[in-house]
């Protein structure tokens, strides 16, 4: 099968977004209620969610005080932070209304109708009351829409760009998953250690991984165990390991794959050598830095190797 | 008898479907009859459905208006237009005589230039319009086909007959809606279909692959093809997305194509560059190529015209064919069809005055008031005027726009545009239309079986095209009717 460059790219993209957008409800889903189980003054800041996405900049620029309202209008509906969820439908959309034809009719109907309802509901749902609803809603439908390419696409060159592309930005936001957890202990001694299960299982739970983790490691929610679960763990779908692995899978059948497979094989390398139980916090956000850096440039070789136009 | 039929009126029009006498037309019988006994609730119901039938199918065009792009839902009426299949071979027999006399004339036009030194149409009225385009002299693309989709327009005037009105031989649209309006009328009224056999029209994509796959410069079991597009700005985008769709082709944009140094075509794909066989291009001459021709087309591709000119890739439609495509050459069709083919033209076109010959321009400056004036060089309907609807400041803005530049200039008789029912505001009245069939040459030439047929939605007017206010029908060509 023909794939053309331009296709793939948005292809790409458009998973990407999709996979942004969900991950970003999971994550802003399981603070708000992490926040809710935490005693009063032991609570971590809302600043952490702009910390781990790296948009301490964009935020700057939009607003000054880092409290609840401002940080979750910022996540959900900003229109200048082009990670918000409801710019990332709106990206996720761009791409599929110009590869419609390489993808089912259906995927266009549900993409548009999530930007529609993003549209409509993102603004109303900074505020507590209705931010349950709105962010169950786009995890939900961005499932749907991810089950419906899993289950009508050919396995062709456009199913595998697509899977790069959510693969690539859900490891990303993986490893940015337990730098919450991480962050929001770090340099903290005012909490009571009974606060740090809360927060680990808050981030299995944002990983759809606490039911998993409870059958396959145990009951008992400790810090070492999680983050080696969520890093190392082949059979969990948002595990590091997992992301990576599928990635060299799709790699595998493209031509000109030398660069791309050299890169991510560093990164699995360096995931294979890194052990959570004896490191401190501030290695493993060291650690986690390192490794998004190195995910960065598998996006750049990518987007290079198979999407550059400018060469011929 | 539902009572929004009871006034209907085909005054002094022929009309498709109802006979002068109020009655049906026999071929039209049975889809007439059904549709009255319709209740009124019913026709609405009909008609929502197809509302919604179009906007489910995401069946738009673009237009641009106030310094926007506005996406805009098909407009469509629900009751078809009905034409027997005698009429309609006769047409067709037509369309394709005069489809391989166009095709004749252009390949002169580039090469021996023999029509003209035979003197048979004046040589300036060709040379000089903006359309010749020198840089394609000396081609001679495979089987002498240069406009291998053709998209003639045809009315009917008073007394039945067709006429042809114009040839679009540039980069003619509308066939997708053709195919769509067959897909909405099958949904919303599928008990018009029984009893009748029609001919199906949605084999038209495989028509069109096999002629563009004719052209390809190399033998190969599946040519490359490629449908090049603007882009999702450009208001046939629909079009352009569902026809590669429905050849299976890839739908490119001019940033995806490249000419290497060999002078082929290629597509920058994921495996690497692929050699293009066949361009679709849907972008006009000037912005094809800007190594050639505007130098400030994004959205062309540079040297394809080389690779063109090379054998090395074919265009459909090719380069230049635009010069048969010019209302003062449409008036010398018929003479084309006698000097190439030694044939008489089967299909009518219309008396036409060119307004550059002295006699003629006297005669339409003293009669604008029963003529439509029409700039040679303009499409989509604009820039016309319709002489007895037009008010007497506009009448003397055409008689001066004339005078300054005759050459751009024709003048055609006022056609009794035929009419046929069609649902408005809950009720059923006569609008005025037109028909335009795709005529498609290869190897092979074919011709639809009917075509898109534009209807003028507001009361009396005889502008149908969807830019201003036209909707479509379906239309059949019915076998076996007597």
């Amino acid at each position: 099968m023909r794939m053309l460059s331009r296709v793939a790219d948005r292809l790409y993209w458009m998973a990407r977004y999709l996979e942004r957008a969900e991950d970003t409800a999971r994550l802003t889903q399981a603070y708000t209620h992490l926040i809710m189980d935490i005693p009063e003054g032991a609570e971590p800041g809302w600043e952490i969610l702009v910390q781990i996405l790296d948009a301490q900049p964009i935020f700057g620029a939009r607003a000054r005080a880092y409290n609840e309202q401002n940080v979750l209008r910022f996540l959900i509906a900003d229109e200048e932070n082009f990670s918000s969820i409801s710019q990332c439908i709106k990206g996720a959309r761009e791409n599929v209304r110009t590869t419609r034809d390489v993808l089912p009719d259906e995927v266009w109907e549900n993409v548009n109708e999530l930007h529609l309802y993003c549209q409509e509901w993102a603004e109303k749902s900074v505020g507590r009351r209705n931010r349950h609803r709105f962010l169950d809603e786009v995890i939900g439908r961005c499932q749907m829409i991810n089950g419906l390419m899993m289950s009508t696409l050919c396995r062709d060159h456009a199913y595998r760009f697509i899977k790069l592309g959510a693969l690539l930005e859900r490891a990303d936001m993986t490893t940015r998953v337990i730098d919450v957890g991480a962050g929001a202990l770090l340099g903290d001694e005012r909490h009571h250690s009974s606060v740090d299960p809360l927060i680990w299982a808050s981030v299995l739970q944002s990983l759809s991984a606490m039911g998993t983790y409870r059958r396959t490691v145990g009951p008992l929610v400790e810090v070492n165990e999680v983050v080696d679960f969520v890093f190392l763990e082949e059979a969990l779908p948002r595990s590091v390991k997992f992301c990576l692995n599928g990635i060299r899978k799709e790699l595998l059948p493209l031509k000109h794959n030398r660069e791309a497979l050299r890169v991510l094989d560093r990164s699995r390398r360096s995931l294979s050598r890194f052990h959570p139980e004896s490191s401190t916090r501030e290695e493993l956000h060291a650690f986690i830095d390192a490794f998004q850096a190195n995910l960065i440039t598998l996006g750049s070789v990518i987007d290079e190797t198979w999407f550059s136009l400018d060469k011929t | 008898m539902n009572k929004s039929w009871k006034s209907y009126d085909t005054g002094a029009f022929f009309d498709e479907l109802i006979t002068s006498t109020g009655r049906p037309r026999v071929v039209a019988r049975r889809a007439v009859n059904l549709l009255q006994s319709l209740s009124q609730e019913d026709m609405v119901a009909r008609r929502e459905a197809a509302e919604l039938a179009i906007k489910e199918m995401g069946i738009s065009f673009t237009i641009y208006s106030e310094g926007k792009n506005i996406d805009r839902a098909w407009p469509f009426d629900i009751i078809p237009r009905v034409i027997t299949g005698r009429d309609w071979s006769k047409v067709s027999r037509g369309l394709v005589q005069r489809t391989r006399a166009l095709n004749c004339f252009i390949d002169d036009i580039y090469n021996k230039q023999k029509i003209l030194s035979d003197g048979v149409v004046p040589a300036d009225i060709v040379l000089e319009s903006g359309n010749y385009k020198p840089q394609c002299a000396g081609i001679s693309p495979r089987y002498g086909a240069w406009a291998h989709i053709c998209g003639s327009d045809l009315v009917r005037d008073k007394d039945g007959k067709f006429y042809v009105l114009e040839d679009n031989l540039r980069v003619p649209s509308g066939v997708s809606y053709m195919l769509e309006n067959r897909e909405i009328t099958k949904r919303v009224l599928p008990e018009l279909f029984e009893n009748y056999s029609i001919q199906p029209v949605d084999d038209y994509p495989s028509k069109l692959y096999s002629t563009l796959a004719s052209l390809s410069p190399r033998e190969r079991r599946r040519p490359c093809i490629v449908v090049l597009t603007p882009g999702i700005y450009n208001s046939a985008y629909f079009e352009h997305a569902f026809l590669a769709q429905g050849m299976g082709a890839e739908l490119v944009e001019g940033s995806d194509l490249f000419v290497d140094e060999d002078d082929c075509l290629y597509m920058r794909t994921v495996d690497g560059p692929e050699r293009v066989d066949v361009v679709y291009r849907r972008i006009d001459d000037d912005f094809l190529d800007p190594e050639v021709f505007r130098e400030d087309s994004a959205l062309g591709v540079p040297g394809i015209m080389r690779a063109w000119k090379e054998g090395n890739v074919a265009i459909a439609n090719a380069p230049g064919s635009g010069v048969a495509d010019d209302k003062v050459v449409y008036a010398f069709v018929p003479d084309m069809i006698r000097y190439y083919l030694n044939e008489k033209p089967a299909l009518a076109s219309v008396k036409t005055y060119l307004c550059m010959h002295e006699e003629d321009r006297n005669y339409v400056l003293a009669n604008l008031d029963k003529l439509v004036v029409k700039p040679a060089n303009e499409s989509g309907g604009y820039g016309l005027m319709v002489g007895p609807h037009a008010t007497r400041a506009e009448r003397a803005r055409f008689a001066r726009l004339i005078e300054a530049d005759p050459r751009n200039y024709i003048a055609q008789p006022t056609l009794s545009l035929s009419t046929a029912p069609t649902y408005i505001d809950e009720t059923v009245a006569p609008r005025h239309l037109d028909l335009r069939p795709f005529i498609l040459s290869g190897k092979d030439t074919w011709v639809t079986p009917g075509g898109l047929t534009r209807v003028a939605l507001v009361k009396g007017s005889l502008v149908v095209n969807s830019s201003q206010g036209g909707g479509s029908k379906d239309t059949w060509i019915v076998e076996g009717s007597r």
